[in-house]
């Protein structure tokens, strides 16, 4: 770092005010990243002192990991180098919501939690559940492409951001995407946004589509006592008329973890209308589940806010390939665990193939080695993917954490890295391929 | 249009193409993949809507006349497809003959035509003196064992349109005897006087299809006359442009059915340029005479017509001239359900264009070739075993690529199927 | 600035003669899409079968500094698929087949050139079709759908073309032949896939996308409602997003569109009615029943005329083709037209179609209206004859009027035209100068010799850093947008 610490704290407070920026060793080690240590974490209260601070980080060459709750911080390689955390907490206003518009534009600082209670006194959501996800914020789901068991039927935050406010690494507050549900106006950059991890730019203010909230939502959880019977029951529901609203993959030791019956592997199904087709859909989905010998629980509704726990391991993977192998995965996944002696809890998506696979091991090492990688490489091989969401800097240091990319991709991404902070100033090393 | 405009742009003033049609063209682009030379070659300047806009750009003189212009018309089958998908009303086949009796004029021709065939066509096919006697030659060339010879030592390889022609020829008949010039209406009463037009192709390569009109005309309660006197009815010269002999054939053909009350009509080339007699010629005498033009399942689709049972699967595919040129679809298939014991399969693509075109197959083997075994294609994958089809260029061609793929299907008119299933008492 | 013989030469021993057009005819007939407005021919077109030869010429057009525009059926309505400023135009006319349908994954594998429809038409049969449904899908491309991020009646339930392309197999501006994307839902590494999209050629050239497949609902009803104005129309569409539902379509069309429908297609829609709703709900049995029957009641609390109801899976298709086909019909309406493709929030619908009519009478033109209302998206198509004088600047005037008051409502230039040619002066409404430049600098990172169809989406600034200039062949003169 080029200039002192004590100037930088200087420069820091001046932006955002003493309240706001800390410096005392023993405050900032909660702000560590994959065990590095900022110098300084600053809090700032409004997009343009993001602004500021982004441009005093290029102006003296910093290096700044971007923060929301901090609970998905775990997603990325450790960084190469961490001067300073901007943590985006106090940016929690709600800018623009017409409900008849179905559309909010928020700052990025708010939690989901506090988004969705605002939303449902108009009946209305943001079809945005990460498990656990309700102390997130919006900008680090969105950084960090977190997703949830709705996304069967609305989409991610990919389809879910329609425009947003961020701050380049040189501090420019830029605008993309629109404020309307539809609209093709330039380059999609929110999808640039997404899943990028704060690399490109900060978040600070997303402009979100909303649903309205259905009248009438109903949960099954269908147990089956093999994965064949699941398989089979899987395949006869996505091809079939039913319009579930979420459907999830848990294997016995989710379903221990949410504080469900523990078949050895079960699907939860919601569905959600009006009363009347939810009564008829429920029949049906009864019929079909009964008829490959699945065991049916009617479920609570508060259970899809509950699925925390089972995604809650010390190390978490995150899988991705094409969606008809998704019990192929999960089986392999348990096998593997069984073998490096892991606890293991899966939590998978079905139809859009993504498999969450939680871990609790004594040998991080032998696991990194005996199953990340094995299992890695045969998704890889099929054109998917295997990422570590969480897990101790060793390992993701060890295994990396992304996994491998296309050199030819790998080299476009590069050139928009370098065009838009060729000063590595925005979490270096932490995305893929080491940018 | 002003007639003192002496000119459109680098059209002259006579039978100019409408502007007002050509303007109407939106450029939508709809009429693109019912094209079927844009199916082929997938290039603009073969889509109606190309074409349209050249025309339209000679009309606001962008650009002239030119050889490359009259190819990419030249290689337009004149189906008309893209008359049924415009939303605009474009009339693309009247742009289209009048552009070619443009280009024609001006000897604006492109270098890959084939004038010297293309005169000799037009010079034979509608002349039936000179007709008559070439196919007799023909034949006797068919039934000598020659035509097995020459075929299997594919002596004609080397010379294209030859060697299509030849292909394109079905069996030919021994006699080709002309139906009776007036047959009596069966039942107490006549409903009306049908004058029967024989037609060049028709009344040569399919004589029985004739034969069956007048029976089924008959049987339908018609009093059924075949004029003598008739001859071509010009749509071979007006698909190529030449609308001024269009109009003398149309004038020599128009007196010989003056007292019929309608005029009945087999092949759907030529029901399609009767239809439009009005447009080329408006006087009264034309468009009287094109109103009372109907082809001939118009006819008996309102007829009640006493039918044996007739087990057979058959597909209909439907002539350009027929389907698009007069918008008679429901009519033959109406028919051919009307036969008992008769299953209609659908023909995917029915009424894409099989590459006959009248006489488009002589002239542009390639594209009609490889229209023609898409045809035959898509009818081996119907499974029927008849194929039905209102126009003799239509049953040429498509018998000729099934019969190339190995496909042992017959090829009939709808008008012989009827026949065959008729009760005669 | 013509292209040079050994350039041709090349051009002609990647393509061979077949593949390259080359006549002053031909180049004449890809000298605009369906926005005859604006006109540009290319030196060469050229029609690959291969996304081997689509990557050969654009590596070829780099090196010699020669734009590369992309050409779809060229249906488009911005002025995209024409060379503005010359150069190699790609058509993909020729690569149109299905490489590969994947149900298992209910996925696709598509050549570009493939039309939508049929992509539909193929999987039909499987239980599936391709959501995105633009009005020219019957003729338009999959290409050039990903291309401009088509939207259509249907992606008001089901997205729009970004939210149903898992993969593209592009060649950028930089020549390299690359995959985004795949069949996976998600990957690590930037969105690349959802960049390109909507990015109408200025990045990169769509040689394959691999699209996502939707199952057919069990249950479809359409609905057809007559108002007696506009502003009853627009009231209920408000009313019904209002209520929590969300058809699967909500159209809407004005009685001037209704006559030219019924002149040129006879759907059956009826003459008389100020405005009309196309109304579709499709899904589960029961949820389609439940959800008719509010739509109804609103229907008749905005002082319906008649509600009719689609009986036979004919009667749904006609009124689909007339409602489809009514860009076909204009010519029927007006020897000319500006079309908008502006949007508002969907809670100013009635708002917006009230100026609508007050800025037609101030300026004396006639103001179509045939558009997706439910997500406030609208296609207002300003009549004109150019015969006439004076009667284009009207037309022009009023256009301006109508752009300004969307965004006055917080809306958007474009719904789902794109902004290609048309649109591109006119982003400075919408976006501050960082933000262009933000574009222009992704812009650079795909395409950084600026030889992509120079000229289009980004508006020309010198800080934008483009290093094309659009050779001087101007504007067609009273260029209003």
């Amino acid at each position: 770092m080029a200039v002192s610490a004590p100037a930088l704290h200087h420069a820091l407070l001046d932006i955002a005010g003493a309240a706001h920026v800390l410096r005392d060793p023993g405050a900032l080690v909660p702000y560590a990243v994959d065990g590095m240590v900022p110098s300084a974490v600053v809090r700032p209260g409004a997009a343009d002192e993001v602004s500021r601070v982004l441009a005093l980080a290029t102006a003296e060459k910093l290096a700044v990991v971007p923060r929301g709750a901090g609970t998905g911080l775990g997603l990325g390689n450790p960084p190469r180098r961490l001067d300073l955390v901007l943590e985006l907490g106090r940016l929690t206003a709600v800018r623009d919501y017409v409900p008849e518009d179905m559309v909010a534009t928020v700052e990025a600082g708010l939690t989901l939690g506090a988004l969705a209670a605002q939303l449902a006194s108009h009946r209305q959501m943001l079809a945005l559940d990460p498990p656990g996800g309700e102390p997130r914020t919006i900008g680090g789901v969105l950084a960090a492409h977190a997703s949830g068991p709705r996304r069967f039927r609305y989409g991610t935050g990919r389809d879910l951001l329609l425009g947003a406010r961020f701050v380049q690494a040189d501090g420019t507050i830029t605008w993309g995407g629109a404020k309307v549900v539809k609209s093709v106006t330039g380059y999609d950059v929110p999808k640039l946004l997404v899943g990028s991890l704060g690399t490109l730019g900060v978040l600070v203010e997303a402009t979100l589509r909303l649903h309205p909230m259905p009248p009438e939502s109903r949960s099954w959880q269908l147990g089956f006592s093999s994965a064949e019977a699941a398989r089979a029951f899987l395949a006869a529901l996505l091809d079939s008329p039913l319009q579930p609203d979420r459907v999830a993959l848990l294997d016995v030791g989710a379903l221990r973890a949410v504080g469900l019956t523990p078949d050895p592997i079960a699907l939860l199904v919601s569905i959600s209308s009006v009363a009347e087709a939810v009564q008829a859909q429920g029949g049906t989905l009864a019929q079909l589940a009964a008829g490959h010998g699945g065991r049916r629980d009617l479920l609570a509704e508060s259970i899809w806010s509950g699925l925390g726990p089972a995604v809650a391991g010390s190390i978490l993977l995150r899988a991705a390939f094409e969606p008809r192998r998704l019990l192929d995965w999960a089986a392999q996944a348990r096998s593997l665990a069984a073998r490096v002696g892991a606890e293991i809890a899966l939590l998978g998506q079905p139809g859009h193939g993504v498999l969450q696979i939680s871990l609790e091991a004594d040998d991080g090492g032998r696991l990194g080695r005996e199953m990340l990688l094995p299992l890695r490489q045969a998704i890889e091989a099929e054109g998917g993917s295997l990422v570590v969401e969480r897990g101790p800097a060793r390992l993701k240091s060890e295994c990396e954490a992304w996994g491998s990319i296309n050199l030819d991709l790998l080299t476009i991404m590069k050139r928009i890295k370098g065009e838009f902070d060729p000063g590595d100033v925005l979490s270096p090393g932490r995305f893929v391929g080491g940018l | 249009m002003s007639p003192d405009i002496a000119r459109l742009g680098a059209f002259d003033a006579q039978d100019v193409p409408s502007m007002d049609g050509l303007r109407a063209c939106v450029h939508c682009g709809i009429c693109l993949p019912q094209c079927p030379t844009y199916r082929v070659l997938g290039e603009e300047m073969d889509s109606p809507r190309g074409r349209v806009y050249l025309m339209r750009a000679a009309a606001e003189d962008r650009i002239g006349l030119t050889p490359t212009m009259a190819r990419h018309l030249d290689l337009c089958l004149g189906c008309r497809a893209c008359e049924t998908a415009c939303p605009s009303g474009v009339p693309f086949g009247q742009l289209l003959e009048a552009t070619r009796g443009q280009l024609e004029r001006r000897g604006v021709v492109a270098p890959e035509r084939d004038s010297k065939l293309l005169r000799f066509l037009l010079g034979v096919f509608p002349h039936p003196r000179r007709l008559g006697p070439m196919l007799r030659g023909l034949r006797l060339y068919q039934r000598s064992g020659l035509q097995a010879l020459v075929r299997g030592l594919g002596l004609l390889a080397p010379f294209e349109s030859l060697r299509t022609m030849e292909a394109l020829l079905p069996p030919l008949p021994a006699a080709t005897p002309l139906p009776p010039e007036r047959t009596a209406a069966r039942g107490a009463r006549a409903r009306g006087r049908a004058g029967v037009l024989l037609g060049c192709a028709q009344r040569f390569f399919y004589p029985d299809v004739n034969a069956d009109t007048v029976r089924l005309l008959a049987a339908a309660g018609y009093e059924v006359v075949v004029p003598r006197g008739q001859e071509c009815c010009g749509a071979l010269h007006l698909h190529a442009g030449r609308i001024d002999e269009l109009r003398a054939m149309a004038r020599r053909l128009m007196p010989a059915f003056e007292d019929v009350d309608v005029v009945v009509v087999n092949a759907a080339g030529c029901g399609s340029a009767m239809k439009e007699y009005g447009h080329w010629m408006p006087d009264e005498t034309a468009r009287r005479f094109s109103e009372r033009v109907r082809d001939i399942s118009e006819v008996l689709v309102d007829c009640e017509l006493p039918l044996r049972p007739l087990r057979e699967t058959v597909t209909y595919h439907d002539a350009c001239h027929l389907a698009h040129g007069q918008r008679v679809r429901a009519e033959p298939r109406e028919l051919l359900r009307r036969i008992p014991g008769l299953t209609l399969v659908d023909l995917p693509d029915a009424d894409l264009c099989c590459g006959s075109a009248g006489i488009y197959n002589l002239l542009e083997p390639e594209m009609a070739g490889e229209l023609g075994r898409g045809k035959a294609a898509r009818v081996r994958e119907t499974g029927a075993r008849v194929v039905a089809a209102g126009n003799p260029g239509c049953l040429m061609q498509i018998a000729q690529h099934c019969r190339a793929q190995g496909l042992p299907v017959e090829v009939v008119h709808p008008v012989t199927l009827l026949a065959r299933a008729l009760e005669e008492r | 600035m013509p292209l040079s013989p050994r350039v041709l030469r090349e051009l002609e021993a990647i393509l061979g003669s077949r593949g390259l057009v080359l006549s002053r005819e031909g180049l004449l007939t890809y000298e605009c899409d369906m926005h005859t407005f604006y006109k540009g021919a290319p030196e060469a077109v050229v029609l690959p079968e291969s996304a081997e030869q689509v990557a050969a010429v654009v590596r070829l057009c780099r090196r010699e500094r020669v734009p590369v525009v992309p050409r779809g059926s060229g249906t488009g309505l911005i002025g995209g698929a024409m060379a503005s400023a010359g150069g190699v135009m790609v058509s993909m006319t020729r690569m149109n087949r299905i490489v590969e349908l994947d149900f298992p994954n209910r996925c696709a594998t598509v050549q570009p050139g493939l039309i939508n429809l049929w992509l539909s038409q193929a999987t039909r049969e499987g239980g599936y079709f391709f959501a995105p449904d633009p009005s020219s899908q019957m003729v338009s491309s999959i290409g050039g759908n990903a291309s401009t991020n088509a939207g259509g009646p249907h992606c008001l339930k089901y997205g729009i073309t970004v939210n149903h392309v898992l993969g593209l197999e592009v060649v950028t501006g930089a020549g390299e032949l690359v995959r985004l994307g795949g069949k996976t839902h998600e990957r690590p590494g930037y969105d690349l896939t959802g960049v390109m999209v909507g990015a109408e050629g200025t990045l990169g050239l769509i040689t394959g996308v691999i699209v996502r497949l939707t199952h057919l609902p069990e249950s479809v009803k359409t609905i057809l409602a007559s108002f007696p104005t506009i502003e009853d129309a627009s009231e209920t569409v408000s009313a019904i997003i209002r209520a929590g539902i969300i058809p699967a379509a909500l159209e809407m069309l004005d009685e001037v569109v209704i006559r030219a429908i019924e002149e040129g297609i006879h759907a059956g829609y009826p003459k008389g009615a100020g405005a009309v709703l196309l109304i579709e709900l499709d899904g589960p049995a029961a949820e389609i029943e439940a959800q008719a029957a509010p739509i109804e009641a609103i229907c008749r609390d905005h002082l319906a005329l008649e509600i009719r109801i689609a009986r036979s899976e004919a009667e749904r298709a006609l009124l689909w083709k007339g409602r489809k086909e009514a860009a076909g019909v204009f010519g029927r309406l007006t020897p000319n037209w500006l079309l908008q493709d502006a949007v508002v929030p969907r809670s100013r619908l009635p708002e917006i179609m009230r100026e609508l009519q007050a800025i037609g009478a101030r300026h004396g033109v006639v103001i179509a209206n045939v558009f997706h209302a439910g997500d406030g998206n609208l296609h207002p198509l300003i009549c004109y004859d150019d015969r006439k004088p004076g009667d284009l600047e009207r037309a022009k005037h009023a256009n301006e009027d109508l752009l300004h008051a969307c965004l006055r409502l917080g809306g958007s230039v474009t719904g789902e035209h794109g902004v290609g040619l048309d649109k591109c002066e006119s982003l400075p409404l919408q976006f501050a100068e960082a933000d262009l430049n933000f574009m222009a600098r992704l812009r650079r990172a795909f395409d950084p010799d600026s030889i992509m169809n120079p000229g289009k989406l980004l508006p020309s600034h010198p800080a934008c850093g483009e290093g094309f200039r659009p050779a001087a062949r101007p504007l067609p003169t009273g260029t209003w947008i």
